[in-house]
């Protein structure tokens, strides 16, 4: 398994778009669908944002208990969906695993979707990601960050924690 | 002969749908009561009295004015009502309106209108018992698929995007959903929750929403594929193009 995110050319990523914004039973689905592919190095889910209150007008801070934004779980692994997922972006070690994360796709999906091919996430550190982790040393001016695939997951000013879930981690170690 | 207006060209369904939504000759699809929409709006509590700005005009001893005597005030203007606000999305995909078609039902149709129309979505201000007379008529009739359509004073996020699962349009606040085959709706239009569950009926199946509909979409019905419209559209645009222009400027 590799231990970095995009530095290698080999690395690609394909995004996967449904007709439609997924129920978190079909995302929980497909998600795990994907999970069992060969050669999955990271995925990320984007979508619409499901507030847990409501941020203006008259409302203002009363609760929105969206029944869409409940706990999954993706290979044992528990975790709150935050949006309802519009699109999963998927990073895979080769250009092969694309046909079997379309076979993923079909088995999980009711209707059709589409499925690109190119750089979604992020290839290397930003400015405002060595803002917040640093340089490795005076000497090493590579980003501090254990594992970058870490890196493009999370707004850089958003809570690491809550917002990914490490699937098998135990097993990477 | 008494005059006819003509509304709009063209022969295609969705030219045929906006003829019917301006003059105000839609199909009634269910019933709503007026408490609920009262609750639905959630400007004042459902039974209570309308609060008033000023005094009735009736009352207030009106100056000598040749045009206040032609013109007859609404019945929220001459009980000195607030002025309050309805607000629509409609969804891209099939909606049986779009957001101007709202304005343009509103504007021919109501007296006392303030309408303004956005991309995604319309909002309507009016004296309160004025509001809830219009709110009501596109709440209940075929201008308002309440799964394609939403009543949304606030965070009206939806209308370009893809449908749920379900087909029916993303709710950020979650105010109405579908259950058990009919949408309702537990939240006021600011997503306040009320003290009831409004049923809003059987949202349309896609064929009927495509039928219905008054959005030209590629997929559907396309804007070009009639030409009587696009001949209208181009020579409008060519009329208010000559007018505009000011060789001196």
């Amino acid at each position: 398994m590799v231990r970095t995110a995009n530095v290698s050319n080999k690395l690609k990523q394909v995004k996967i778009f449904p007709q439609r914004l997924l129920q978190p039973e079909t995302a929980e689905k497909l998600l795990n669908e994907l999970d069992q592919v060969k050669g999955v190095v990271r995925m990320l889910i984007s979508g619409k944002n499901l507030p847990r209150k409501i941020t203006c007008g008259p409302g203002t801070g009363k609760d929105v208990n969206h029944p869409d934004r409940i706990i999954i779980h993706v290979s044992g692994c528990a975790f709150e969906l935050h949006v309802i997922v519009g699109e999963v972006l998927v990073e895979v070690e080769d250009d092969s695993v694309a046909e079997e994360l379309r076979k993923a796709c079909e088995r999980a999906l009711p209707f059709p979707f589409e499925m690109k091919r190119g750089y979604f996430i992020k290839t290397k550190p930003t400015l405002t990601d060595f803002g917040k982790y640093g340089f490795k040393s005076r000497t090493d001016e590579t980003i501090n960050l254990e594992d970058e695939r870490m890196l493009g997951l999370v707004d850089p000013h958003a809570k690491l924690e809550s917002n990914i879930c490490m699937v098998k981690a135990e097993e990477h170690l | 002969m008494a005059y006819k207006p003509q509304y709009y060209p063209g022969s295609t369904s969705v030219a045929k749908n906006r003829r019917k939504h301006m003059s105000d000759d839609v199909e009634k699809m269910r019933d709503i009561s007026d408490e609920d929409l009262t609750a639905l709006l959630g400007h004042r509590a459902p039974g209570s009295d309308y609060p008033s700005t000023h005094p009735p005009l009736a009352e207030m001893g009106e100056p000598d004015c040749p045009v206040r005597e032609v013109v007859e005030p609404t019945p929220g203007a001459a009980a000195g009502d607030r002025i309050r606000y309805a607000q629509f999305s409609d969804s891209m995909y099939n909606a049986p309106s779009v957001p101007y078609w709202r304005s343009y039902h509103a504007a021919i149709n109501f007296r006392g209108v303030d309408p303004g129309t956005l991309s995604g979505r319309q909002v309507n201000e009016m004296r309160e018992r004025d509001l809830e007379e219009y709110t009501k008529r596109q709440a209940e009739t075929e201008m308002t698929d309440w799964g394609l359509a939403g009543l949304r004073g606030c965070t009206v996020h939806g209308h370009s995007l893809r449908l749920q699962e379900d087909g029916v349009m993303f709710d950020m606040l979650d105010r109405r959903r579908l259950e058990g085959g009919v949408m309702v709706m537990d939240k006021d239009q600011v997503g306040v929750p009320i003290d009831r569950k409004v049923n809003l009926g059987k949202p349309m199946s896609e064929s009927e929403a495509a039928k219905r509909t008054t959005f030209y979409r590629v997929d559907n019905c396309a804007f070009r594929s009639d030409k009587e419209v696009i001949e209208w559209t181009q020579r409008i645009w060519e009329l208010r193009t000559k007018y505009g222009f000011q060789p001196k400027a």
